[in-house]
């Protein structure tokens, strides 16, 4: 009974050679690198509207905020839905899954019928999904509603050095900001150069998220404009002379304040999530953020100390906007599109704005737009944490191009946690 | 005295969800919430918990009912020796287990998406394929140690072949096929991953919702209902399974 | 078992060899999810690694991943033996004893099988989540014991990774215990019982009866533990520190880059991964073939 003739032992032993080289064979066939960049097939804003009539739109985003959860499903999907397109969110951990799905669909030649129709983005993830073709392009100057965003904001011109060639519609600004907690923080200081000086004289209160995170990495560019004496003089293009002028200082900066970091800089926060529990755990005083809008329900959640203040920096910070983009396999572009231009509508805006809803910046640009339309915004009810737009972006600095970023995080990897 | 040490072990890392997930504030220094009650069960029926529960239920169980025959046939096979490539075949079942869940997943999900297969089915597919070692190596030591000899009883008895299969060997082999269906079942109900990617975002599980909001600061009280939510079906499951296993029990 | 075969008029069994064929036909079918995955997987891992599936650019064989990715390969490779040989090590002494108890019955062993499922039932990220805010400098543990941050040691982020070690192994402490003791309920009480009425203190038991039959699952679970460790990389990069990089860590931030030529190393990383941990599956036949009970 526990004998197998060798003729059916054979069999079976062609038939598993045969499914692994059969396999191997499709996977192989997989090769071919995706097209270069997709363009939107529509010509007229109508023969979008009408398209979309009908279409699900699948919006893949990060799920960590409970607020712009909620205004999604409770704001934005109904108006959706009045203009017939139904929108489902996904929820995501971070938007890389969402660039990983499309890339697998187009590395597997799916290039027409995605699931992904519309992805929250902006900064790596949109670079890197320009770098391999993701995103649908040039689709942008359709909406009507981009008649509110100013054609020559460089915020919207390019992310993170990206360039966007309409390939993502603009949804919220924001501005990189320094949150404290003024209980214990008595000196706040005001400049970049002050926050290290600080971290130097108050040990293991002050620390950053490690790059590549995306705030770790920004903080680490915040202290290269610093040292080089602003942002005027490190060239937006990357060049290796450049880096290796400038960069020398930056990684002697951020050693010598290695030692008075949380842990003694033997190690730093992963993400920037790791840094917000460390700062509501009391452990540091000061915390990072790209994103303000959230500040204000974490201090009244009793998450953050109720003295949480945002630091005013007197030189500037940079500044940045996220973006709607649709990548160029999405089986419901035209609906996507329609709930892209949406989301830019005045209403959608002034909602999202609210502090108490979400409390994004605004993407539109609001000096332009009708007395009754600017009232909307002026009436919104301000955040008791967080400024207004106008002054966190004070003085904004611009971002480096996207070759700069890893450059400047692997500099930082090498030299620093190995210290 | 011993098992007294033992559930101290397994039950402390979880003080800190049973606490927050009554907590609606819980600030520093306090050890304990400074504000109980029950927003974060508002907050997770809010984010669609109970649906997503259903759907990750209806998951584990489909992964549960294919990988646990599966397992149960391949550990039969390779206790008996009628198993085809007897040499391989271990190698081949401990591999989904080896390769680094994010490159098996991308991989496996090139190879699904270009021979057209449904998104559904093929997550079924892969995690039936994850689910498959541990049913597996579940039963395998079972049957090593399993007595065919009852069986060999009952057929020289006269009992038909699936007499033989539903009066004497599920009964035998009950508490061990109860706890490979049961990890085969976590297997669907906790992944985030292959439902996501392979799925292709259409099917929202618990996992996906509880994994999201844990991304953020600020929603632990959500995260933690969600989390003792995630913990209750499988233990149900297994108190179900186990009794069934004890009652037949010879 | 020769007596089989040919049976009387009375006995309706189908022909065994036939009954063989099916089963060996279906269980074929059955490995067709574990090929596609393990085809798929490993097979577009493996060429990636040689340039033979790039994202994006020319296809090119080359083993620059493998040779660029080289020189912080030692620290790496010696972080993630250490994480996946603790963990497996202290799991393998809970789980084998939490079997132990819940085989032995009685109500505590009830509940020790009861809260272990529990335990088992818990995503691992979740348990990274959980142990971070048990173990952390103000966490809820140092802060029941009133114990203050400063003078708390460094679990989370702390040089030997204890909390990350505590992580793997209270989740897969469950793991084995389930699998050990699913072995061993219809077996244990045959040859226990007569033990413990020939007088056999519960030490010898643990010793004569208990240890030699649960030897295979625990092999076995031990083996799948190991290389489930190695290969994950949530627990560590939520609960470790920057450096060094365990490989999965590693793997999955070059995996993440910006720059879509880094996947090539991350997939030179997961190839090594999985060499490591097919290494770990041989050292563990071995083991087993040694093991007694194991046929």
């Amino acid at each position: 009974m526990h004998f197998t003739p060798p003729s059916s032992r054979r069999k079976w032993r062609t038939f598993a050679t045969a499914t692994l080289a059969l396999g191997a064979l499709v996977a192989l066939a997989g090769c071919a690198a995706p097209s270069a960049e997709a363009t939107s097939a529509f010509t007229d804003w109508d023969s979008v509207v009408s398209d979309a009539q009908g279409q699900t739109v699948n919006l893949w985003m990060y799920g960590g905020d409970e607020q712009g959860n909620s205004y999604v499903d409770d704001v934005l999907a109904p108006a959706a839905a009045a203009e017939g397109v139904t929108l489902n969110r996904v929820p995501i951990v971070d938007t890389k899954d969402a660039l990983n799905r499309v890339l697998t669909e187009l590395q597997a030649g799916r290039t027409a019928d995605g699931s992904v129709d519309l992805v929250w983005v902006n900064g790596d993830n949109f670079r890197t999904g320009s770098e391999a073709g993701a995103w649908l392009c040039e689709w942008t100057p359709l909406l009507p509603n981009m008649r509110n965003v100013s054609a020559t904001d460089p915020l919207l011109g390019s992310d993170f050095g990206t360039p966007v060639n309409g390939c993502e519609a603009p949804w919220n600004k924001a501005q990189f900001s320094v949150a404290y907690n003024s209980d214990v923080v008595a000196d706040p200081p005001s400049t970049v150069a002050g926050i290290l000086e600080w971290a130097a004289s108050h040990p293991g209160r002050f620390t950053y998220p490690a790059p590549p995170d995306f705030t770790g990495s920004a903080f680490v560019r915040q202290v290269l404009y610093s040292v080089s004496g602003g942002y005027e003089n490190v060239p937006a293009a990357y060049s290796a002379e450049s880096f290796d002028q400038l960069t020398p200082d930056l990684y002697t900066a951020l050693s010598d304040v290695a030692p008075s970091l949380w842990r003694g800089g033997d190690t730093y926060p992963a993400d920037v999530d790791q840094l917000n529990q460390l700062y509501a755990d009391g452990q540091i005083d000061m915390t990072l953020t790209y994103g303000p809008a959230t500040l204000t329900r974490l201090v009244e959640d009793g998450t953050f100390p109720a003295a949480t203040k945002v630091l005013s920096i007197a030189e500037g910070t940079l500044g940045n906007a996220s973006f709607l983009a649709i990548p160029a396999n999405a089986a419901h572009a035209a609906g996507a599109m329609v709930v892209a231009n949406l989301a830019l509508s005045v209403e959608q805006q002034v909602a999202k704005a609210d502090p108490t809803r979400w409390g994004q910046f605004t993407a539109l640009d609001v000096a332009a737009l009708t007395p009754a339309e600017r009232q909307q915004f002026a009436d919104l009810p301000q955040s008791t944490v967080v400024p207004s737009f106008e002054v966190l972006s004070r003085n904004a600095n611009p971002e480096l191009s996207a070759e700069w970023v890893p450059a400047v995080n692997e500099g930082w990897r090498t030299r620093i946690p190995t210290r | 005295m011993l098992a007294v040490l033992l559930i101290v072990w397994f039950a402390l890392p979880l003080v800190p969800l049973a606490l927050w997930a009554f907590a609606d504030r819980w600030s520093f220094p306090s050890a304990i919430p400074t504000v109980w009650g029950v927003d974060g069960l508002d907050a997770a029926i809010a984010a669609g918990g109970p649906a997503a529960s259903g759907r990750s239920f209806l998951l584990g169980l489909t992964v549960a009912l294919i990988a646990t025959p599966i397992g149960a046939l391949a550990a039969r096979g390779l206790v008996a020796g009628w198993a085809p490539l007897p040499k391989i075949l271990p190698v081949l079942l401990f591999a989904p287990v080896a390769i680094p869940p994010f490159a098996a997943v991308l991989g496996t999900n090139v190879l699904l998406l270009r021979a057209h297969v449904p998104p559904m089915l093929g997550l079924v597919v892969v995690l039936v394929a994850a689910a498959v070692p541990y049913t597996t190596f579940m039963l395998r030591t079972a049957y090593a140690a399993h007595d065919v000899g009852f069986e060999e009883e009952a057929r020289t008895l006269g009992a038909s072949a699936g007499q033989v299969l539903w009066r004497v060997h599920l009964p035998l082999m009950a508490p061990a096929l109860a706890r490979a269906a049961f990890l085969a079942f976590l297997v669907g109900w906790s992944d985030y991953l292959v439902t996501l990617i392979v799925g292709g975002g259409q099917f929202v599980t618990l996992p996906m919702i509880t994994a999201s909001l844990a991304a953020g600061i600020g929603n632990d009280s959500v995260v933690a209902v969600l989390s003792l939510t995630a913990v209750l079906p499988p233990l149900i499951l297994l108190v179900l399974l186990a009794r069934t296993g004890s009652h037949r029990r010879p | 078992m020769g007596s089989r075969g040919k049976r009387g008029m009375a006995n309706p069994n189908p022909d065994p060899v036939n009954r063989l064929r099916g089963a060996r036909l279906l269980l074929i079918v059955g490995m067709i999810p574990v090929v596609v995955v393990v085809v798929g997987g490993l097979g577009s891992t493996i060429l990636q690694s040689i340039g033979l599936m790039p994202l994006v650019g020319p296809v090119r064989l080359s083993v620059d991943a493998y040779v660029s990715t080289a020189p912080a390969l030692l620290s790496s490779i010696g972080t993630s033996l250490w994480i996946a040989a603790a963990s497996t090590a202290v799991a393998i002494v809970l789980g084998a004893t939490t079997a132990f108890v819940v085989v032995s019955g009685g109500r505590l062993g009830r509940i020790v099988g009861a809260i272990g499922a529990v335990t088992v039932s818990v995503p691992h990220l979740i348990g990274a989540a959980t142990m971070g805010l048990l173990l952390a400098d103000s966490g809820v543990l140092p802060r029941l014991l009133g114990i203050d941050a400063t003078a708390w040691p460094a679990l989370v982020a702390g040089p030997w990774w204890v909390a990350v070690i505590a992580e793997y192994a209270w989740k897969e402490s469950a793991f084995i215990a389930l699998v050990v003791a699913g072995t061993l309920l219809t077996r244990v009480a045959q040859f226990d019982e007569p033990a413990a009425m020939l007088g056999a203190s519960r030490g010898a038991r643990l010793r004569m009866v208990f240890l030699p039959l649960a030897a295979p699952a625990l092999i076995v679970s031990a083996t799948i533990v190991f290389i489930y460790t190695l290969g994950s990389y949530e627990v560590a990069w939520l609960l470790g520190r920057t450096y060094p990089e365990p490989l999965a860590v590693m793997a999955i931030r070059l995996f993440n880059d910006v720059s879509l030529s880094s996947r090539t190393e991350s997939a030179a990383i997961a190839v090594l991964t999985v060499a490591i941990s097919l290494a770990a599956v041989a050292v563990a036949a071995v083991a087993m073939r040694r093991s007694a009970v194991w046929r």
